[in-house]
């Protein structure tokens, strides 16, 4: 039998087992069952880490890789998958039915996202892309006795379609220009196909259905909407699992199928990076409500994300894993909170946060300091990552010296971000409290949950090494053309 | 008249743009849904007619995983149109104002 596939086994046995065992479960124990299921992620995760597979291993014809790139992104997905299911728990008091379900439904999106971290192949693109996709429908939309979370459920339903009718059409147009499907026999052909407008369209319509997935401007008008109203431990996965799949997907479609073309697009990319940096962060500032406000820095975060991209370099994709991995404990910190703090409050607005830091330092901590590194302020995990990205744009300015201008272009977003991140800093240390004084208390899980996270942020920001080195190590598989073609045309 | 390659492609870009629009122009949600599966069964024409002109089966291969999505897609979807429905009494698109700045 072929090992590789391993992980996803599991994580689809798990969320079966867990499925089944609903059945016998009294009501009231139900949500131990969510403490199963992350127990069951976290050892395949710790299992993941005792496991060597051989780094060229692949099945279904090299349709699934086994790479490095590969490993340490079912890594980030599987510790995603941790926290969430946890979160989930801590949330399941305001579900009506379906505790389980909730949890069995992130265990299968997160099945998805571990296909999709192997994907070398357009079909498995597409499948596992829907499979995120289709699950997300009903995550989104889980609380069906609120308003909100079926607005949320039904406008991610209809763009989500749009953007897979494009996906599936680019697919289309590209296995009819070239014949293939599988990435390394595209990149075979690509030197010669970068003239053809047909092969282009439909590489741009994939772009445009991963873009949708990272919500990068065009196609970020869903994340503000689906944010807000989806269910906390929901819109969590989606800032976190949906977005990091849809990076590996696009760092391996732009690197691994058409590195010819990519070095072609780099200025599409750069205008695409700024301009959501700009938006996410522009829109953010008049928002009141904490997980909206997540949603236009999400998209900001889309846009520095794609800053790595542009980079069309080595430094730029590793910078990118290390963005993203900061970007990871940061997100998962700030929803744990949100989850334990909206308890018994109506809506998520930033005046819930008021005299949080005498009812639960620990809370207060958690959530000021993953707004300090979304923010991007020393000595966290976001400064070094932003820093990084930043390093490797301005390294490619040598050739490319619009380069200079996108790096302007996001510190200028870095400092309109200052505002409101610190704004919720400050409701937490310095509004008026009228709500209750009361202290929160959290369970051991969530506050473990708390602890890695902080944990995370700060060594990632004050001992990167071991974490660039790794993701130096996992981009080795993706090669960025070493000369950049579209120099000639500055 | 020899049918070739081209007017399968057509069809099939015409059938897209003809979901795009409806996409687009329409305010039924049920409509718009109908729409979007216009455009994924363009994407099935377009993909079956380069499998038959190019003699290469993967592209008839990508149609079963499509039609087989499709079908999860709309059994999700209608449900949660559904639900929408039993809430707010509504199918259309400019109801859908609950979350606004």
């Amino acid at each position: 039998m072929n090992s590789s596939l391993i992980l996803e086994i599991a994580v689809t046995i798990l969320a079966l087992a867990l499925l089944l065992a609903d059945l016998w479960t009294p009501r009231n124990l139900k949500r131990y069952l969510g403490y199963a299921a992350a127990a069951g992620t976290g050892l395949i995760l710790l299992g993941s880490f005792a496991w060597n597979p051989d780094p060229g291993s692949s099945a279904f014809d090299t349709m699934y890789v086994l790479d490095p790139l590969a490993l340490y992104f079912k890594r980030f997905f599987l510790f995603a998958g941790v926290a969430v299911l946890l979160i989930g728990v801590e949330f399941s008091d305001r579900f009506v039915t379906g505790v389980t379900e909730f949890s069995v439904l992130v265990l299968f999106a997160l099945c998805g996202m571990l296909f999709a971290a192997s994907a070398n192949d357009f079909i498995l693109v597409f499948v596992s892309l829907e499979l995120i996709t289709v699950t997300f429908y009903v995550l989104n939309s889980f609380q069906r006795t609120r308003l909100v979370s079926l607005e949320a459920g039904v406008k991610y339903l209809i763009l989500g379609a749009l953007s897979t009718a494009f996906t599936v059409y680019g697919i289309a147009l590209i296995f009819g220009t070239t014949g293939h499907t599988n990435f390394q026999q595209i990149a075979a052909l690509t030197g010669n196909m970068t003239n053809k407008p047909v092969f282009i369209l439909g590489l741009l319509m994939v772009l445009a259905g991963l873009g949708f997935k990272i919500a990068a401007f065009p196609f970020q008008m869903w994340a503000p909407d689906v944010y807000q109203g989806s269910p906390t431990p929901a819109t969590a996965f989606l800032a976190v699992g949906s977005k990091a799949a849809g990076i590996v997907l696009l760092l391996r479609v732009l690197f691994i199928a058409v590195p010819a073309v990519a070095v072609d697009w780099t200025k599409l990319l750069m205008v695409m990076s700024g301009i959501t940096i700009l938006y996410g962060n522009l829109c953010a500032l008049p928002q009141r409500n904490l997980k909206r406000l997540l949603g236009y820095s999400s998209i900001a975060q889309a846009g520095y994300l794609l800053l790595g991209v542009t980079a069309m370099s080595a430094a730029g994709n590793s910078s990118v894993l290390f963005y993203l991995t900061g970007y990871l404990f940061t997100v998962l910190a700030a929803f744990m909170v949100i989850a334990i703090v909206t308890r018994g409050v109506d809506g998520e607005d930033v005046s819930a946060l008021a005299g949080l830091h005498q009812r639960s330092p620990l809370l207060a901590t958690a959530l000021t300091l993953s707004m300090v590194s979304l923010a991007g302020i020393p000595p966290l995990a976001g400064f070094f990552g932003k820093f990084l990205l930043l390093k490797s744009v301005l390294e490619r300015g040598a050739i490319q010296p619009a380069c200079y201008w996108l790096v302007g272009v996001a510190l200028v977003g870095i400092v309109i971000s200052f505002y409101y991140y610190l704004g919720v800093v400050r409701a937490i240390f310095w509004s008026e409290n009228s709500g209750s004084n009361e202290r929160i208390s959290i369970s051991w899980p969530s506050r473990a949950v708390l602890l890695v996270c902080i944990g995370g942020m700060l060594y990632l920001g004050l001992m990167p090494n071991r974490v660039v080195n790794a993701s130096v190590q996992a981009v080795q598989v993706l090669k960025p053309t070493s000369m950049p073609r579209a120099v000639v045309r500055f | 008249m020899h049918v070739g390659l081209e007017h399968y492609l057509v069809v099939s870009a015409l059938l897209f743009n003809l979901g795009l629009l409806g996409v687009i122009a329409r305010r039924n949600l049920l409509v718009i849904y109908m729409s979007l599966e216009l455009m994924l069964n363009a994407a099935n024409l377009a993909l079956v007619s380069f499998s038959r002109f190019n003699n290469n089966l993967n592209g008839q291969v990508m149609v079963f995983f499509i039609i087989t999505v499709a079908a999860a897609e709309v059994a999700v979807g209608l449900a949660l149109i559904v639900a929408l429905y039993r809430k707010k009494q509504t199918a259309h698109v400019e109801d859908l104002t609950t979350m606004k700045l």
